[in-house]
Parts: structure tokens; sequence; C-alpha cells
């Protein structure tokens, strides 16, 4: 174990090689994935904060304590569905036509090792929205049943100077941290589906291109949504 | 036998002359026979000055009948309008007679005792005391229920009690309503006979478009009298304490795109419902696009709603706002608030660029990611 987090970020190359030689193990990038999904979670509770003055006032304290755990659990298992199961599913179907060969099961371990960079980009998402959120106003929701104010008051929100710098900058993070993350999992695919490296880059660049432009897209042309990360 | 037969007709011719002595002794007696069964009031008690009918019953409890010569009614206060019975008429043997008089009580309250006077053909006579009582006390009109303040063209209900405290009972009771510019309705309310220590609820809806007063008139026949009773409610026009009270707050005015948004919030701090609540911009200020009205409906005593309104303002600072509303019956409010609107260039500022350590975070994260990616590529 020691020494492996350095090997795995600069010579990820020589860690999937070392680790293609054991059985296949989900216990560490489960670890991995689970230590994400948690500050992920944490992020969610922290940028929930800004809707605690939102709802407090027509729903309640009670109200916005509750929308920060959903948010939290919905960040958590959605870290663990995207980050993890979708992208491994993805690989595993694209590399199949390169005729790849290789269980799901070590696809899931070494997608999950090549998730630390992504949990890196998460982390130091985390702290810039420890700068941003204070600066964001949040107008007070005065009539929580009135859809036309509900809306009114997203869309001021979502139209905040800082909370869309914060939007955009978090996606920025995401997409730089997403492509050390690709970087590892293009040696990883490659050694868990035994392909060519030009393989192994297309099978990892289609999936992580879309997902790029599709955040970037998100955060600056369309409509932002909460959490860019 | 013919002789006895002619004897007794002589004896009765003989004793025939004696016969009238003994009738008249028999009338003699008709005071005696004679007394008042009944005497009837109408009506049972009287105002200064009205006029009513004494009606007084008589019988005979004798076996014989009774010449009557003369029936009157005299008094030195009461006037007795209609003449005397001075026809001679007899009253036979348990047989009963009516005698009516009209009277006019032209006399203060009190109780006075007329006299029903009985002559009777061949001796004597019968006195007999009527009491007639004399009041003064009208219907009173109690008001129960009215509001606390008019406003103009908003209809309202007052509830009002008409009593009897007199003895006696009165008919053809109607209740009018009248007044300049109220639009009473109904405009009259018929009770028709009130009984004494009775009284009834009448209520009536107004309509006032100018302060003026509502007078409420009672009519009423005490016998075959008219009279009324009267009583007048101002009709002032003020603030009710009720009345619905559209409050602004929350207000946020910000200059984007070419025009002006307000948000805010209407409150309901009133007692009573407002119902289409409509919000505008009024004087200084001209309505755009996409909001140039926008309608609340209606909001209960203490709810609120949110609003927005979009319009343009030129040279000023200052700027109305109208509400409108309606009460339950439809009669129309506006209420306007001034509302301070920020210059065009002092409008919130937006994204003034990343700050300095977030572009660090960024070339920093490049400058890391990239050196990884190269490393990794360098050494595979």
């Amino acid at each position: 174990m020691k020494g492996m987090l350095p090997l795995l970020l600069l010579r990820p190359d020589a860690f999937f090689s070392e680790r293609i030689k054991e059985a296949e193990d989900l216990k560490i990038p489960g670890i991995i994935v689970i230590i994400g999904a948690i500050i992920a979670a944490a992020g969610a509770y922290l940028l929930s904060g800004i809707y605690t003055g939102l709802f407090s006032a027509a729903a309640g304290e009670g109200m916005a304590s509750v929308m920060g755990i959903i948010s939290a659990i919905s960040a958590f298992f959605a870290f663990i569905i995207i980050w993890w199961l979708i992208f491994s599913g993805v690989f595993y179907l694209l590399s199949m036509a390169f005729t790849g060969s290789g269980t799901f099961r070590r696809t899931l371990e070494f997608v999950g090792y090549g998730l630390v960079p992504v949990i890196i980009g998460v982390i130091i998402s985390a702290i810039v929205s420890l700068y941003y959120l204070p600066m964001v106003e949040v107008p007070v929701i005065s009539n929580i049943q009135d859809p036309a104010a509900v809306q009114r008051v997203m869309s001021d929100i979502l139209a905040d100077p800082a909370f869309r710098e914060y939007t955009q900058i978090s996606s920025i993070l995401s997409v730089i941290f997403l492509a050390w993350s690709a970087n590892l999992w293009i040696f990883g695919i490659r050694h868990a589906r035994a392909l060519s490296f030009r393989n192994g880059i297309i099978v990892v660049l289609i999936p992580v291109v879309i997902f790029a432009i599709y955040t970037l897209y998100m955060a600056f042309i369309g409509t932002p949504f909460i959490g860019g990360s | 036998m013919k002789s006895s037969i002619v004897l007794v007709i002589f004896g009765l011719i003989a004793c025939s002359q004696f016969i009238p002595l003994v009738v008249a002794q028999d009338t003699g007696d008709g005071a005696a026979q004679i007394e008042v069964s009944s005497v009837d009031i109408n009506p049972g008690v009287f105002f200064e000055g009205d006029t009513g009918i004494v009606t007084i019953e008589i019988v005979n409890n004798g076996q014989d009948s009774v010449a009557i010569r003369r029936a009157t009614m005299y008094d030195a206060d009461i006037s007795i309008l209609s003449s005397s019975y001075d026809t001679t008429t007899n009253v036979g043997a348990g047989n009963r007679m009516l005698f009516t008089f009209t009277i006019k009580a032209d006399v203060p309250p009190g109780i006075y005792y007329p006299s029903f006077s009985l002559d009777f053909r061949d001796a004597g006579y019968l006195r007999y005391p009527v009491q007639v009582r004399v009041e003064n006390d009208p219907l009173e009109i109690s008001v129960l229920n009215k509001p606390d303040s008019y406003s103009v063209g908003r209809k309202e209900q007052i509830d009002i009690m008409v009593g009897n405290p007199r003895d006696n009972s009165v008919g053809s009771v109607i209740v009018h309503f009248r007044g300049a510019a109220l639009d009473p309705a109904p405009s009259s309310s018929f009770i028709g006979t009130l009984d004494p220590d009775q009284a009834r609820q009448v209520s009536l809806n107004i309509t006032p478009q100018e302060s003026t007063k509502l007078d409420i008139i009672v009519d009423y026949k005490n016998g075959i009298n008219p009279h009324s009773s009267l009583v007048s409610l101002p009709i002032v026009f003020g603030e009710s304490k009720k009345q619905a009270d559209p409050i602004l707050s929350n207000i946020l005015v910000e200059y984007e795109n070419g025009k002006y948004t307000l948000t805010g919030d209407v409150t309901n701090a009133g007692l009573e419902v407002a119902n289409s609540v409509v919000l505008s911009v009024g004087d200084g200020a001209q309505p755009v696009n996409p909001y140039r009205e926008y309608v609340v409906g209606s909001l209960q005593p203490d709810d609120f709603s949110s609003f927005e309104i979009t319009f343009l303002a030129e040279n000023t600072s200052q700027v109305q706002v109208n509400v409108k509303y309606r009460d339950v019956d439809g009669n129309p409010y506006q209420r306007a608030t001034p509302i301070v609107i920020p210059p065009k260039n002092s409008v919130k500022e937006r994204s003034s660029g990343i700050s300095p350590p977030i572009i660090a975070v960024i070339l920093v994260s490049v400058a890391v990611i990239g050196g990884a990616i190269w490393y990794s590529w360098k050494k595979r």
C-alpha cells in the first residue's frame, strides 16, 4: 500500500500493470469511491446552506435542514452511480467494440482507482465554495405556496454573480481533474480490457469529452445547475 | 153558569184600569234588573288627542222587560263626540243591548272616568263610570347593529329593533327608511300588529354615496289614530376598522435590460378579505411588459403574496405603486404606496471577474495535472 498513491497518480501504467497481475479486489477502489461520495455529500450540504435563508422564512428552519440532508444523500449516491458505475459501464461497453477482454469487475476496480483525481477536484471545489457561497445574496422567499415566487427566487439565485461564478469555476476545476482521471483511466482500461493505447484513449476520451463539454456548456451557456462539480 | 161568566168578564173590565199601575211598579225596579255586562274601549290606551270608541253592553237580568228612555255618556274632560241615545226602547227580559260612544281624549296623560248614564222611562237611572287611560309612550326604535364607519358605495347592514312599551297593541306597524343617496333595501318593512311589550327586529342595507342621515320612521295606528316614531342615524364616511389593508414590503427595485423590475410582497394586514388584488405602477412610471400589472387575486387576512412589476421611469426618484382590491360586496378600493427607485447608474454591479486566488488555484491545478500527465506518459 505504501507508495501506491504516487505510483497511481504519476506512473499509472506501472501501477495498473502491477494490479492486473493480482486478483480482482474492489475493497480499495470501493473505499476510494465511498470517500469521494462522502466529500461530495459534504459539499452538497454546504451548498444547501444558501437555501436555509430561502426557506426558513416560509417553511421554518426544519425544512432547510431536511433539504440539506436530502441534498447530501443525493450527492452521495449520485457520485457513486455517475462517476463509478456509469463511467465503468460506458468504458466496458465501448471497449467491447475493440474486442476488449476482461471482466466488468476489473473495469470497476480500475475506474475506482482512477477516481482519485476527481475526488481531489471535489475537495478543491468544496474549498472554493467556502469562498463564494457567503457572497451569494439569497432572497427570502415569502410564500412557498406561490410557484411564481419560488421560480423567481430560484432564478435570482442562479443569476447571482457570485453563485454563477462559483458554478463556472467549479465546472472548470471538475473538467481539469476529470482530465487527470481520464489519463489514469486510459492506462487502467487498457490493462483491464487488454486494449491498445490507441483504443484505450478512444474508449476513455469519448465519454469523458462528452461529459466535459456538457459540464462546461451548462455552466457557461445553458441553465446552470446547482453543484456544478 | 152563564151569569158567573158575565161576572168574571165584568170583574176583569173593572180591574183593567189597575194593570198599568202594576207594570209601572215593575219598571220602577228596572235599575235593579239592568246591569253593565261588558265595556270595550278601542284603543285600549289613548294617546293625547286620540279618538276612540267606547262600547257598553247592558243586560236585563230581570223577569220583565225594562223601558229605557235615554242613554248617554258625559265627562268634564273627555269629549264625547257622538250623540246620546234619546229614543225610548225596551230591553226584554234576559236580553242584551249595546251602546257605542265616540270619545276624543283631548286631555293630558292620566286616567279618566267618563260616566255612562242610563235613564229608565218610568223611574230610576243607572250610572256607570268607564275607565279611560291616556298615555303618550310611542313605539321605541333601537339600533342594534351598525357599521363603525361608512365608505362611498360600500353596502352596509343596519339592524334595528322596534318595541312596543305601551299597555295596548298597536296595528299597521310599518318601518320606512329614508335618506338622500342611501339606496336603502328594503325601502320599508311591514310588521303589522305589535302586542304590548313585544319587539321585532328589522334589517336593512344601505349603500351611501354621500354623507347624509338615515331616517328610520315607524308608522303605526293606535285604534284609528295614526302615529309615528322617528330615529335619525348620521351616515358619516370614515375608515373601517375591519377593512382589508394591503401593505407592501420586501420591496426590491432593480434596473436591468432597459427597464425597472420591482419585486416585493403584498400582505393583507386588515381583518377582512381583499378580493381581486391587482398591483400596478401609478404616477411617475410607465408600465412595460412582461409585468405591466400583477394580479394577486384574493388575499385573506394575514395572508401575503409576492408580486413583480416592470416599468419605465424617467427623471424621477419615486414612483407610486397602486394596489386595487375589492371587498366581499365588490366595492372597489385603491391604495397608493410611494416607492423610491434607484438611479439607473447605481444598479447592482454584476460579475467583476474571477478573483486572483481562484485563478491561481486553477493555474496551479492545470500545471500540476499537466505535469503529472506528461510524467505518466514519459515514464510508462
